[in-house]
């Protein structure tokens, strides 16, 4: 067979008669885009995008399509060229009405494939599940148990009955990995050369070691306390999440190679310096660990502890007596932590004391139901006044404003405001403060605070002040948020900080997608679709029946499951 | 003597065949042995349907008579075919006779003469003559050679050489070969195929049959649109007619050259004239366009070497054959020799088919052979070209009508539509109808045509509403660039041409538009408004025929539109005697 | 002709009148356009069901033939009414006030394009050219007796028109 020379952008190139122009490109890594060439399929050419100039014609020729001839002169490159495929996307996408992906993966901080995983679960293709998983998340089983999942608020199916239960199948899938026989542990790249310290072993330190370390860098994390976990272990209850199950999921870090430093404060045990000096880049990860206080008169008695230092206590199995009396202030999910977890220590009352009612609440329904359950007394519309403490300086009562809800404030949320002239007060022998957190970066010497004391990043490359050194999570600016958020900061900032390895800098960008946003619960048809096909199932099966006594029980099955009326019923065994 | 009643879709349309019936009637109840009563198709005159022509013992035409409605058919029988004398005044009048004396009818040289339905008169003027001399004495090479000369450039819009199509299919190999004929006639506007095969279906098949044998097909099929079933119904009689005289079928003239067609009707799609969309559509499959290379001489039907040509490029080779490629040649002028049947619409006095040599001035076509603009209003554009053509501004109207002088001013000479404009006419909304068109008609392959003539239509109809924005104009021309770059088949190629021409020469419509609000021609809707002159005489008849009531005045008195209820449906103006109703 | 029937389940269930249509073109490759219109003949528009017996007769896959009947004009998938109205949008109809005849019809007999009047009499089509051009605006109206044009037509002698079909049936 001759080969025979063309001219592909200035470039001498060969090719055997009967190549299209696109398959010549593509042996020597010239990029032409296509859409709708496949190599298995009959060349189609109904896109566009792979036009090209040849040399000495007026028009444009599809390069999928066209047959090479000798000393043909092609330009992919030209201004032409690129403005016919600019024109060309842009007109697909002013017709396109999305969605690029399922709303619950773009509601996940993370960018789990939600939509996959649960496919795949119900394929009964577990480990491909748990692989995909994982492809976002280090802590699965952890994540599927607490997260508070924004990605069913977002699901789709919830405007016809309920959403996907996306976070329990997730930890279905998690809990039948890691306890069976053979759990799986991602693979890892060859060894870069590259290592990273990442200080603090929460969800972000974690993530951002894991992800680092399959790219082939050679990760230590420092973690103050005695075990990985951070919040996820010592803030977040037992009965909530089994520490089993994040034991689990630092097995596999471990397995990866990846090495724990732990009991070990930077700034006080080893120096922020060395750690510099030692690493190639660090990764700040420290969390938001400090309460913040409610602002009251006496809040400094004795007997007043943070949400966070209570629960952490709890983890350490530190004694704390708890008295007979407990005030939890708060209505986020530590507060309800905090509730669920005085009930278990034996208090006999746990009072609950948020400014507004249940509804607004930020903690998440199921926590406030449970926590009702097990026996919480919740006073809403009641904010502390006062904490009046013992002659001991141990406090005693607190004094609480009663409010009414007023006008809606810049959130959105109606503001609550103080009922003149109104007070409750209840005896407490612990009060316990779950209203906010705070960022300590002490030790973290020569990054830029913001006002609040948290830790000043890009938020385009996740550097912060330093050179080399990256944070996320909790501890950077200002953004205190759930577990999985953490988790997508270490996603979103792996692949720069890896490329800063490499000695290049580039910024996160996120892809582009086309959503649809007029999907209503009017016009979500799916309900009426699924009731008449499954009637019509049920009328089949009834007819083939022969007992009366059969039919008479399917009848009620069907008239209470799809919640149709006789009329209806009768119509269908027609 | 014979009463020939013309029945083309036309005439049938303004009640030929009551007029036929009337006849036939009338002729037995008065017991006229001599007279017998036969049909033909379109004479071209269309404006003047339904015709009778009477023709005396001896074959000479003695009267023709025009818009001869069933009414007065009594009064022709009485003196004309009983008292022996026409009857002037129904007699088609002579400045009207200039409309067909003017032309030069190649392909519609028997149109109007012969019964279509009998084969016999289309073998008394000589039919069949050129396929025997061909199939009997010719080599195919001499037949192309013939065609080759007489310059015949495909009539179906593209203008290729026809000789070099045909040398094309007959040099490639293949188990089989096709002749297709083209008789799609999509382009709105046009019905010049019609008319030949209503007609004159034999000129179609027997140019097939010469084509056929000069490729080396042995199988031929018409591809003829759905919404004409009178000239399928005709076909297929015509062809069942030359198969049993032996001139379609096995062994024709006693060589061992084998020749038969049939008929394939289309569906209704104006993407299947596209040649591989119609292919595809022959095939059984969507009508949607396939690359080429592969060409159809080479790989079409089947995958087999095929050719495809316009009704019109066929029913001019049997006249080619019989008198000489260079008799044609001799007609027409330099690069576009020959006549063309042209297709005169719109808002012209004397509608109708004109087959003219090429080179004729439009002028020359509107004016003299059309009579001129309707209500002798001001000539604006003719449109050329259908969807795929653009528009002739009045300044062009001295462009010589031949391929290359026409494609200068931005418009094709297409398929031989010419749609005739006045001052009444709002070029924008032109432009918009015909976006509106070809995305109805778009197959939806590629991006380019199937969103880019959705986004051009929706830049144009914001505009005819009155919502045009600055810069409108300019997106349009840059859309219209990039369509005509990317589309893959003929249709998005040139679905862009209206918008540019219009844009080209009507540039101070669509700033109007835009920028003032106004619609220059008094015609989109949203941009006017009625208003009651002083010409009232206050009768009423306006008010009370007004849907939304929003009329008022006293009786005798100038009546006066309330603008804010006024939903500008034109009833006013419709029922107003007195011309007072105008657009503002 | 079935052609009011509206049920897509059941209905013509034998299809027997299809019988010699299948025989003859049932495995002649190519032919599909050709079955689906004398079935169009038949039955005065496609239902599904009749597409999916063509589909078991053939061998062609249903979503093609589905394919191919909604990508041609001429193809209807709904039952029409006694009469169909093919009002014609082409160039020199519109030129001479084709827009302003299709209001009148609308308003005439409470109907859009594509849609069938209440007592089952009228459907309007828009087409794109019945090739009558001299004559515009023109309409034909098509039956089960066959094809009628009309040419030059004008508000109120398209309503005329309607009427007389509308008397003709009362």
């Amino acid at each position: 067979m001759n080969k025979f020379r063309l001219n592909i952008d200035g470039k001498e190139v060969y090719g055997l008669p009967g190549q299209t122009i696109l398959e010549v490109c593509r042996e020597n890594d010239i990029f032409i885009p296509t859409l709708c060439y496949d190599e298995r399929t009959e060349i189609y050419g109904a896109c566009g995008l792979c036009m090209v100039e040849w040399e000495g014609s007026p028009k444009l020729w599809k390069a999928c399509a066209t047959e090479i001839a000798p000393n043909m002169v092609i330009r992919t490159n030209t201004k032409r060229v690129f403005e016919s495929r600019k024109t060309n996307l842009e007109l697909l996408l002013s017709n396109h009405k999305g969605d690029c992906r399922p709303p619950c993966m773009l509601a996940c901080p993370a960018g789990t494939d939600c939509q996959g995983y649960v496919g795949l679960i119900a394929n009964g293709q577990y480990e491909e599940a748990i692989k995909l998983i994982r492809d976002n998340i280090p802590l699965p089983g952890a994540i599927g148990r607490v997260c508070p999942h924004p990605c069913e608020k977002a699901c789709r199916r919830g405007l016809v009955d309920e959403p996907i239960a996306i976070a329990n199948l997730k930890r279905f899938a998690a809990d039948t990995d890691e306890f069976g026989e053979d759990p799986f542990v991602p693979e890892c790249e060859p060894d870069t050369g590259k290592n990273v310290a990442v200080i603090g072993g929460g969800p972000y330190g974690i993530s951002m070691a894991y992800f680092l370390r399959q790219m082939g860098h050679d990760v230590t994390i420092y973690e103050a306390m005695p075990k990985l976990g951070g919040m996820l272990r010592y803030g977040i209850p037992e009965y909530r999440l089994p520490k089993e199950v994040l034991d689990e999921e630092i097995a596999v870090l471990e397995k990866m190679g990846i090495t724990m430093v732990t009991n070990t404060k930077i700034g006080e045990d080893i120096s922020f310096e060395a750690i510099k000096r030692d690493f190639d880049a660090v990764c700040v990860g420290i969390g938001a660990w400090v309460s913040t206080g409610v602002r009251c008169k006496g809040e400094d008695a004795d007997g007043v502890i943070g949400g966070i230092d209570f629960l952490r206590k709890v983890v350490r199995n530190e004694k704390i007596d708890l008295g007979k009396n407990v005030a939890i202030v708060g209505g986020g999910n530590t507060a309800m932590d905090a509730c669920r977890t005085a009930v278990r220590l034996g208090a006999d009352k746990v009072y609950n004391i948020y400014r507004r009612t249940k509804d607004e609440m930020p903690a998440d329904m199921i926590e406030i139901e449970e926590a009702e359950e097990e026996g919480v007394i919740f006073l809403n519309l009641t904010n502390p006044l006062e904490i009046i403490s013992d002659e001991n300086g141990h406090c005693r009562q607190m004094v609480l404003q009663v409010m009414e809800l007023g006008e809606p404030d810049a959130s959105g949320r109606r503001a609550p405001v103080p009922v003149e002239g109104k007070t409750e007060t209840i005896d407490v022998d612990t009060v316990i403060l779950a209203i906010g957190q705070r960022v300590n970066a002490e030790g973290i010497d020569g990054v830029e605070l913001t006002r609040k004391g948290g830790i000043v990043y890009d938020k385009d490359t996740f550097m912060t002040a330093i050179p080399g050194v990256f944070a996320g999570g909790d501890c950077g600016n200002d953004k205190i948020s759930i577990a999985v958020e953490s988790i997508g900061d270490a996603k979103k900032s792996c692949l720069v900080v890896d490329a800063y390895l490499r000695g290049e800098e580039i910024k996160y960008e996120p892809n582009y997608y086309v959503t649809k946003k007029d999907v209503t619960p009017a016009n979500s048809s799916m309900q009426k679709r699924e009731k008449t096909t499954s009637l019509r199932l049920y009328s089949a099966m009834m007819k083939s029946r022969q007992s009366k006594k059969q039919t008479a029980v399917w009848n009620a099955d069907v008239k209470t499951t799809l919640n149709v009326s006789s009329s209806a019923m009768q119509i269908c065994m027609m | 003597m014979k009463v020939v009643v013309g029945q083309g879709s036309c005439g049938i349309a303004t009640g030929a065949k009551k007029t036929s019936n009337e006849f036939e009637r009338i002729v037995a109840e008065k017991n006229l042995t001599n007279v017998v009563i036969d049909k033909t198709g379109c004479i071209g005159t269309c404006y003047l349907e339904p015709i009778v022509d009477v023709y005396n013992e001896e074959g000479a035409l003695e009267a023709r008579y025009v818009k001869c409605t069933p009414d007065k058919v009594a009064e022709i029988v009485d003196e004309h075919l009983i008292g022996g004398k026409p009857v002037e005044k129904y007699v088609i009048p002579t400045e009207d006779e200039a409309f067909l004396s003017q032309q030069q009818r190649i392909v519609l040289r028997n149109c109007g003469k012969i019964n279509p339905e009998k084969i016999e008169e289309y073998l008394a003027v000589g039919g069949y003559e050129a396929a025997r001399k061909v199939i009997t004495s010719m080599t195919p090479d001499q037949v192309i050679e013939e065609i080759k000369v007489s310059g015949l450039r495909g009539r179906g819009g593209a203008g290729f050489p026809t000789w070099f199509k045909w040398n094309a299919i007959k040099s490639n190999k293949g188990a089989q070969k096709y002749m297709v004929c083209n008789a799609d006639e999509g382009d709105p506007g046009a019905f010049m195929d019609r008319s030949v095969l209503e007609g004159d279906p034999h000129s179609l098949l027997e140019g097939m049959i010469i084509g056929g044998f000069a490729a080396g097909a042995t199988e031929g099929i018409i591809y003829c649109r759905a919404e004409y079933p009178l000239a399928i119904a005709r076909l297929e009689i015509a062809m069942a007619q030359a198969r049993e005289k032996g001139y379609l079928g096995k062994n024709l003239f006693g060589t061992d050259f084998s020749f038969d067609i049939r008929i394939k009707a289309g569906a209704g799609a104006f993407v299947c004239g596209e040649e591989t969309a119609l292919i595809a559509s022959l095939e059984g499959e969507r009508g949607m366009p396939r690359l080429k290379p592969p060409f159809p001489a080479a790989k079409g039907y089947w995958k087999l070497p095929t050719n495809i040509n316009n009704v019109e490029t066929y029913a001019n080779v049997a006249w080619i054959i019989a008198n000489g490629g260079q008799a044609f040649a001799d007609r027409g002028a330099e690069k576009s020799k020959g006549s063309k049947v042209f297709a005169l619409a719109g808002k012209i006095k004397k509608g109708g088919l004109v087959e003219v040599p090429m080179g004729m001035t439009l002028r020359e076509v509107i004016y003299n052979i059309g009579g001129g603009i309707k209500n002798d209003k001001e000539f604006k554009a003719v449109q050329m070209g259908g969807p795929s053509g653009g528009c002739i501004p009045a300044q062009l109207i001295d462009t010589p009508v031949t391929y290359e002088d026409i494609n200068k001013t931005g418009a094709i000479v297409g398929s031989g539509g010419m749609i005739v404009m006045d001052e009444d006419t709002c070029m924008v909304d032109m432009a918009r109808f015909f976006l509106d068109f070809t995305r109805k008609e778009s197959c939806g392959k590629c991006n380019y045509c199937r969103i880019g003539t959705k986004r051009m239509l929706e830049i144009l109809e914001r505009i005819t509403k009155g919502e045009g924005k600055d810069g409108d104009i300019e997106l349009l021309e840059e859309l219209a660039g990039k369509i005509k770059d990317g589309a893959m088949c003929g249709l998005g190629q040139t679905a862009p041409n209206p918008v540019l021409t219009t844009i080209r020469y009507f540039r101070n419509e669509y700033e109007d538009h835009i920028y003032n609000h106004k619609c220059t021609a008094k015609s989109c809707k949203a941009l006017i408004h009625y208003e009651i002159t002083d010409d009232c005489k206050g009768c009423g008849k306006c008010a009370r025929n007004c849907p939304v009531n929003a009329i008022t005045g006293e009786k005798k008195q100038v009546h006066k539109i309330d603008p804010n209820v006024c939903i500008k449906c034109g009833k006013c103006e419709d029922n107003c005697a007195f011309g007072a109703v105008k657009r503002v | 002709m079935s052609n009011t029937c509206g049920c897509q389940n059941g209905g013509n269930a034998d299809f027997a009148e299809l019988a010699p249509v299948l025989e003859k073109y049932a495995k002649v490759p190519g032919s599909l356009i050709t079955i689906l219109q004398q079935t169009q003949d038949i039955y005065g528009y496609l239902s599904l069901d009749a597409i999916n017996y063509i589909a078991e007769r053939t061998g062609i896959m249903p979503a093609k033939i589905y394919g191919v009947a909604t990508f041609y004009a001429q193809f209807r998938l709904q039952p029409v009414g006694k009469y169909l109205i093919m009002l014609c949008k082409g160039t020199a109809c519109h030129v001479n006030g084709s827009d302003m005849v299709e209001e009148a019809v609308c308003e005439h007999l409470g109907i859009k394009d594509g849609e069938t009047t209440e007592d089952g009499l009228f459907t309007l089509n828009n087409v794109a050219c019945l090739g009558c051009c001299s004559l515009a605006p023109v309409m034909m109206v098509k039956s089960a007796d066959g094809e009628e044009t009309y040419g030059n037509l004008t508000k109120s002698s398209v309503k005329k028109i309607l009427d007389d079909y509308k008397a003709k049936n009362a």
